[in-house]
Protein backbone atom coordinates (compact mmCIF):
# COMPACT_ATOMS: atom_id res chain seq x y z
CA UNK A 1 0.00 0.00 0.00
CA UNK A 2 1.34 3.40 -0.25
CA UNK A 3 1.92 6.11 1.83
CA UNK A 4 1.72 9.83 1.61
CA UNK A 5 0.06 10.09 -1.41
CA UNK A 6 -1.39 13.06 -0.35
CA UNK A 7 1.86 14.72 1.75
CA UNK A 8 1.54 18.27 2.05
CA UNK A 9 -2.33 18.16 1.05
CA UNK A 10 -4.94 19.98 3.16
CA UNK A 11 -8.12 17.92 3.17
CA UNK A 12 -11.55 19.09 4.48
CA UNK A 13 -13.97 16.07 5.34
CA UNK A 14 -17.78 16.67 6.35
CA UNK A 15 -19.51 14.21 9.15
CA UNK A 16 -15.88 13.65 10.37
CA UNK A 17 -16.66 11.84 13.54
CA UNK A 18 -18.14 8.97 12.87
CA UNK A 19 -18.77 6.42 9.99
CA UNK A 20 -17.19 6.48 6.68
CA UNK A 21 -16.23 10.32 7.86
CA UNK A 22 -14.05 8.87 10.49
CA UNK A 23 -12.72 6.19 8.55
CA UNK A 24 -11.63 8.72 5.51
CA UNK A 25 -9.55 10.92 8.03
CA UNK A 26 -7.89 7.91 9.12
CA UNK A 27 -6.78 7.68 5.43
CA UNK A 28 -5.98 10.79 4.67
CA UNK A 29 -3.70 11.27 7.71
CA UNK A 30 -2.15 7.83 6.88
CA UNK A 31 -1.67 9.31 3.46
CA UNK A 32 0.32 12.28 4.93
CA UNK A 33 -2.56 14.88 4.74
CA UNK A 34 -3.62 17.50 6.97
CA UNK A 35 -7.25 16.85 7.80
CA UNK A 36 -9.97 19.66 9.14
CA UNK A 37 -13.00 17.59 10.22
CA UNK A 38 -16.66 18.95 10.38
CA UNK A 39 -19.21 17.55 12.58
CA UNK A 40 -22.17 18.51 14.33
CA UNK A 41 -20.87 16.49 17.93
CA UNK A 42 -17.68 16.72 19.06
CA UNK A 43 -15.14 14.93 18.00
CA UNK A 44 -12.51 14.34 21.13
CA UNK A 45 -9.58 11.84 18.97
CA UNK A 46 -6.40 13.71 19.11
CA UNK A 47 -4.25 12.60 16.20
CA UNK A 48 -1.59 14.82 14.90
CA UNK A 49 -2.43 16.68 11.79
CA UNK A 50 -5.96 16.20 12.42
CA UNK A 51 -8.32 19.11 13.14
CA UNK A 52 -11.67 18.64 14.38
CA UNK A 53 -14.71 21.53 14.61
CA UNK A 54 -17.66 21.52 15.47
CA UNK A 55 -19.96 23.29 13.57
CA UNK A 56 -23.58 22.55 11.33
CA UNK A 57 -22.69 22.75 7.80
CA UNK A 58 -26.67 24.25 6.76
CA UNK A 59 -25.64 27.34 8.83
CA UNK A 60 -23.20 29.81 6.62
CA UNK A 61 -22.06 31.88 9.93
CA UNK A 62 -20.54 28.62 11.81
CA UNK A 63 -19.28 27.48 8.05
CA UNK A 64 -17.37 31.54 8.08
CA UNK A 65 -15.63 30.04 11.50
CA UNK A 66 -14.21 27.02 10.13
CA UNK A 67 -13.16 28.29 6.43
CA UNK A 68 -11.44 31.18 8.59
CA UNK A 69 -9.61 28.80 10.43
CA UNK A 70 -8.73 27.18 7.55
CA UNK A 71 -7.92 29.93 5.50
CA UNK A 72 -5.09 31.37 8.62
CA UNK A 73 -4.07 27.88 9.47
CA UNK A 74 -3.13 27.07 6.19
CA UNK A 75 -3.80 29.67 3.48
CA UNK A 76 -5.27 26.96 1.05
CA UNK A 77 -7.30 23.87 0.55
CA UNK A 78 -7.01 21.06 -1.73
CA UNK A 79 -9.50 18.54 -0.94
CA UNK A 80 -13.20 18.21 -0.14
CA UNK A 81 -14.77 15.82 0.69
CA UNK A 82 -18.23 16.42 1.11
CA UNK A 83 -19.49 13.41 3.52
CA UNK A 84 -21.92 14.52 5.98
CA UNK A 85 -25.50 13.01 5.38
CA UNK A 86 -28.39 12.03 7.44
CA UNK A 87 -31.32 9.62 6.67
CA UNK A 88 -34.99 9.46 8.12
CA UNK A 89 -36.83 6.41 6.31
CA UNK A 90 -40.58 6.34 5.97
CA UNK A 91 -43.18 6.53 3.24
CA UNK A 92 -43.66 10.18 2.38
CA UNK A 93 -47.35 10.02 4.10
CA UNK A 94 -45.73 9.30 7.13
CA UNK A 95 -42.81 11.30 7.25
CA UNK A 96 -42.51 14.76 9.09
CA UNK A 97 -41.78 18.11 7.40
CA UNK A 98 -38.74 18.59 10.09
CA UNK A 99 -37.51 15.27 9.28
CA UNK A 100 -37.26 16.02 5.17
CA UNK A 101 -36.27 19.82 6.17
CA UNK A 102 -33.49 18.12 8.20
CA UNK A 103 -32.43 15.76 5.50
CA UNK A 104 -32.43 18.42 2.88
CA UNK A 105 -30.32 20.78 5.04
CA UNK A 106 -27.88 18.48 5.84
CA UNK A 107 -26.97 16.18 2.80
CA UNK A 108 -27.71 19.03 0.25
CA UNK A 109 -28.01 22.95 1.42
CA UNK A 110 -25.07 22.11 3.72
CA UNK A 111 -22.92 20.35 0.81
CA UNK A 112 -23.64 23.49 -0.83
CA UNK A 113 -22.44 25.73 1.52
CA UNK A 114 -19.43 23.44 2.66
CA UNK A 115 -18.41 23.37 -1.49
CA UNK A 116 -19.05 27.00 -2.20
CA UNK A 117 -16.54 28.19 1.25
CA UNK A 118 -14.37 25.36 0.15
CA UNK A 119 -14.04 26.91 -3.97
CA UNK A 120 -13.24 29.79 -2.94
CA UNK A 121 -9.84 28.75 -1.24
CA UNK A 122 -9.50 26.21 -4.45
CA UNK A 123 -10.03 29.07 -6.77
CA UNK A 124 -7.18 31.22 -5.44
CA UNK A 125 -4.80 27.96 -6.02
CA UNK A 126 -5.97 27.13 -9.31
CA UNK A 127 -6.30 23.83 -7.38
CA UNK A 128 -8.78 21.55 -6.12
CA UNK A 129 -10.74 17.88 -5.92
CA UNK A 130 -14.31 17.91 -4.39
CA UNK A 131 -15.76 14.57 -3.90
CA UNK A 132 -19.26 14.40 -3.10
CA UNK A 133 -20.30 11.23 -1.25
CA UNK A 134 -23.68 10.02 -3.27
CA UNK A 135 -25.42 6.68 -2.77
CA UNK A 136 -26.94 4.36 -4.81
CA UNK A 137 -30.28 4.91 -3.64
CA UNK A 138 -30.42 7.89 -5.63
CA UNK A 139 -30.70 5.04 -9.13
CA UNK A 140 -32.02 2.30 -7.51
CA UNK A 141 -34.76 4.33 -5.45
CA UNK A 142 -35.66 1.81 -2.37
CA UNK A 143 -38.94 1.99 -0.86
CA UNK A 144 -39.25 4.07 1.96
CA UNK A 145 -36.22 6.58 1.27
CA UNK A 146 -37.87 9.10 -0.91
CA UNK A 147 -36.37 11.82 0.61
CA UNK A 148 -32.95 10.52 0.80
CA UNK A 149 -33.05 9.48 -2.34
CA UNK A 150 -33.87 12.87 -3.73
CA UNK A 151 -31.16 14.51 -2.10
CA UNK A 152 -28.53 12.06 -3.08
CA UNK A 153 -29.35 12.75 -6.74
CA UNK A 154 -29.57 16.29 -5.79
CA UNK A 155 -25.88 16.01 -4.73
CA UNK A 156 -24.90 14.01 -7.98
CA UNK A 157 -26.51 17.02 -10.49
CA UNK A 158 -24.96 19.48 -8.05
CA UNK A 159 -21.38 18.11 -8.32
CA UNK A 160 -21.51 17.76 -12.24
CA UNK A 161 -22.99 21.18 -12.64
CA UNK A 162 -20.06 22.38 -10.06
CA UNK A 163 -17.62 20.47 -12.33
CA UNK A 164 -18.52 22.74 -15.28
CA UNK A 165 -18.82 26.32 -12.99
CA UNK A 166 -14.87 24.67 -11.67
CA UNK A 167 -13.22 23.24 -14.34
CA UNK A 168 -10.92 26.17 -15.47
CA UNK A 169 -10.03 26.91 -11.99
CA UNK A 170 -8.25 23.40 -12.05
CA UNK A 171 -11.16 21.93 -9.55
CA UNK A 172 -12.41 18.63 -10.48
CA UNK A 173 -16.02 17.55 -9.08
CA UNK A 174 -16.94 13.81 -8.67
CA UNK A 175 -19.38 11.67 -6.64
CA UNK A 176 -18.94 8.10 -5.45
CA UNK A 177 -22.05 6.86 -4.66
CA UNK A 178 -22.21 3.99 -1.62
CA UNK A 179 -23.61 1.13 -1.38
CA UNK A 180 -24.37 -0.25 2.62
CA UNK A 181 -21.59 -0.12 4.26
CA UNK A 182 -21.33 -1.05 7.89
CA UNK A 183 -21.90 2.25 9.86
CA UNK A 184 -24.18 3.31 12.63
CA UNK A 185 -26.65 4.57 10.10
CA UNK A 186 -27.01 0.58 8.22
CA UNK A 187 -28.06 -0.49 11.96
CA UNK A 188 -31.47 1.57 11.65
CA UNK A 189 -31.90 -0.47 8.54
CA UNK A 190 -33.99 -4.21 8.79
CA UNK A 191 -32.12 -7.41 7.39
CA UNK A 192 -34.59 -7.35 4.47
CA UNK A 193 -33.87 -4.26 3.43
CA UNK A 194 -30.33 -4.84 3.58
CA UNK A 195 -30.60 -8.00 1.54
CA UNK A 196 -32.76 -5.64 -0.78
CA UNK A 197 -30.14 -3.58 -1.54
CA UNK A 198 -27.36 -6.53 -2.10
CA UNK A 199 -29.65 -8.26 -4.52
CA UNK A 200 -29.63 -4.84 -6.51
CA UNK A 201 -25.83 -4.85 -6.86
CA UNK A 202 -23.94 -7.21 -9.41
CA UNK A 203 -21.60 -8.00 -5.90
CA UNK A 204 -23.69 -8.92 -3.37
CA UNK A 205 -21.69 -7.90 -0.28
CA UNK A 206 -21.34 -4.81 1.79
CA UNK A 207 -19.04 -2.45 0.90
CA UNK A 208 -15.69 -1.88 2.75
CA UNK A 209 -13.39 0.94 3.57
CA UNK A 210 -11.00 0.09 1.22
CA UNK A 211 -13.79 -0.09 -1.70
CA UNK A 212 -14.58 3.26 -0.71
CA UNK A 213 -10.85 4.70 0.09
CA UNK A 214 -10.06 3.47 -3.75
CA UNK A 215 -12.05 5.58 -5.61
CA UNK A 216 -12.00 8.47 -3.14
CA UNK A 217 -8.64 8.00 -3.70
CA UNK A 218 -8.83 8.08 -8.16
CA UNK A 219 -10.47 11.32 -7.84
CA UNK A 220 -7.96 12.89 -5.16
CA UNK A 221 -4.92 12.27 -6.42
CA UNK A 222 -3.00 15.18 -8.71
CA UNK A 223 -3.10 13.62 -12.06
CA UNK A 224 -6.61 13.19 -12.38
CA UNK A 225 -6.98 16.24 -13.17
CA UNK A 226 -8.57 15.13 -16.17
CA UNK A 227 -11.51 13.28 -14.27
CA UNK A 228 -14.78 15.77 -13.24
CA UNK A 229 -18.23 15.21 -13.45
CA UNK A 230 -18.07 11.43 -12.89
CA UNK A 231 -20.48 8.88 -10.88
CA UNK A 232 -19.16 5.83 -9.80
CA UNK A 233 -21.74 3.53 -7.82
CA UNK A 234 -19.82 0.57 -6.16
CA UNK A 235 -20.94 -2.84 -5.76
CA UNK A 236 -21.70 -2.73 -9.25
CA UNK A 237 -24.84 -1.01 -9.53
CA UNK A 238 -26.39 -0.13 -13.42
CA UNK A 239 -27.37 3.18 -14.09
CA UNK B 1 -5.97 58.20 2.50
CA UNK B 2 -9.92 57.00 3.24
CA UNK B 3 -10.98 54.05 3.53
CA UNK B 4 -12.75 54.48 -0.10
CA UNK B 5 -9.36 55.50 -1.71
CA UNK B 6 -8.09 52.43 0.09
CA UNK B 7 -10.78 50.05 -1.72
CA UNK B 8 -10.06 52.16 -4.68
CA UNK B 9 -6.99 51.26 -4.96
CA UNK B 10 -7.12 47.23 -4.05
CA UNK B 11 -9.88 46.94 -6.57
CA UNK B 12 -7.60 48.68 -8.99
CA UNK B 13 -4.54 46.36 -8.29
CA UNK B 14 -6.97 43.34 -8.54
CA UNK B 15 -8.37 44.60 -11.89
CA UNK B 16 -4.68 45.24 -13.33
CA UNK B 17 -3.85 41.28 -11.92
CA UNK B 18 -6.51 40.02 -13.81
CA UNK B 19 -6.01 41.97 -17.17
CA UNK B 20 -2.35 40.35 -16.76
CA UNK B 21 -3.68 37.31 -15.85
CA UNK B 22 -6.31 37.10 -18.86
CA UNK B 23 -2.92 38.30 -20.93
CA UNK B 24 -4.52 41.64 -21.76
CA UNK B 25 -2.80 44.12 -23.98
CA UNK B 26 -4.37 46.80 -21.97
CA UNK B 27 -5.39 47.21 -18.32
CA UNK B 28 -9.02 47.13 -17.58
CA UNK B 29 -10.69 50.96 -17.24
CA UNK B 30 -11.61 51.19 -13.97
CA UNK B 31 -14.27 53.73 -14.47
CA UNK B 32 -17.12 53.89 -11.78
CA UNK B 33 -19.94 53.29 -14.73
CA UNK B 34 -17.40 49.72 -15.49
CA UNK B 35 -20.46 47.17 -15.67
CA UNK B 36 -19.31 44.06 -14.34
CA UNK B 37 -22.09 41.84 -14.44
CA UNK B 38 -25.32 41.41 -16.98
CA UNK B 39 -25.71 42.92 -20.54
CA UNK B 40 -23.20 44.74 -21.34
CA UNK B 41 -20.87 43.68 -19.03
CA UNK B 42 -16.70 43.99 -19.11
CA UNK B 43 -15.71 40.40 -17.95
CA UNK B 44 -17.34 37.47 -18.32
CA UNK B 45 -19.28 35.06 -15.50
CA UNK B 46 -15.94 32.94 -14.85
CA UNK B 47 -13.65 35.81 -15.06
CA UNK B 48 -16.15 38.05 -12.71
CA UNK B 49 -16.11 35.00 -10.25
CA UNK B 50 -12.04 34.85 -10.13
CA UNK B 51 -11.98 38.64 -9.31
CA UNK B 52 -14.91 38.54 -6.53
CA UNK B 53 -12.14 35.47 -5.16
CA UNK B 54 -9.37 37.70 -5.12
CA UNK B 55 -10.40 40.58 -4.20
CA UNK B 56 -12.72 39.19 -1.35
CA UNK B 57 -8.94 37.88 0.10
CA UNK B 58 -7.28 41.15 -0.19
CA UNK B 59 -10.28 42.97 1.30
CA UNK B 60 -9.76 40.43 3.99
CA UNK B 61 -5.96 40.41 4.26
CA UNK B 62 -6.17 44.78 4.27
CA UNK B 63 -9.18 44.93 7.23
CA UNK B 64 -7.82 42.17 9.23
CA UNK B 65 -11.13 39.47 9.20
CA UNK B 66 -12.71 37.64 7.23
CA UNK B 67 -14.91 39.78 4.88
CA UNK B 68 -17.43 37.93 2.29
CA UNK B 69 -18.53 39.59 -0.69
CA UNK B 70 -21.04 36.64 -2.10
CA UNK B 71 -22.93 35.62 1.54
CA UNK B 72 -26.53 36.22 1.65
CA UNK B 73 -26.63 39.57 2.16
CA UNK B 74 -25.11 40.52 -1.16
CA UNK B 75 -27.12 38.21 -2.96
CA UNK B 76 -30.66 39.57 -1.41
CA UNK B 77 -30.23 42.81 -2.68
CA UNK B 78 -32.68 44.43 -4.98
CA UNK B 79 -30.14 45.71 -6.63
CA UNK B 80 -26.67 43.30 -7.06
CA UNK B 81 -23.76 45.13 -6.11
CA UNK B 82 -22.03 43.15 -8.74
CA UNK B 83 -23.53 45.56 -11.23
CA UNK B 84 -21.03 47.77 -11.66
CA UNK B 85 -17.53 49.07 -10.53
CA UNK B 86 -19.09 51.40 -8.32
CA UNK B 87 -22.09 49.76 -6.52
CA UNK B 88 -18.87 47.21 -5.75
CA UNK B 89 -17.14 49.81 -4.09
CA UNK B 90 -20.13 51.40 -2.13
CA UNK B 91 -21.04 47.61 -0.74
CA UNK B 92 -17.24 46.88 0.23
CA UNK B 93 -17.36 50.52 2.01
CA UNK B 94 -20.02 49.57 3.83
CA UNK B 95 -18.88 45.91 4.91
CA UNK B 96 -15.37 47.72 5.67
CA UNK B 97 -17.15 50.46 7.94
CA UNK B 98 -19.31 48.44 9.55
CA UNK B 99 -19.17 47.92 13.52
Amino acid sequence: MSHNLFANRIVCITGSSRGVGKQLVDYFIGQGASVVGISRGVDERVIDNFYPMQADISNPEELKKVFSFIKSKFNKLDILINNAGISHSGQALFLSTEKVRSMIDINFLGAFLVTKEAAKLMMKNKYGRIVNIGSICSTVEPFGASVYSATKAAIHSLSNSLAQEFASFNITSNTLALSPFPTDMLNTISQADIDWYLNEQKIKRLAEINDITNVIEFFCLEQSSFITAQFIQLGGISS
Amino acid sequence: MSELDKIQTIMVDTFKDLADQLGQAEPFECKDEMILFGAGATLDSLTLVSLVVDLESRISDEWGREISLTDDRAMTRAVSPFDTFISLKTYINELVTEK
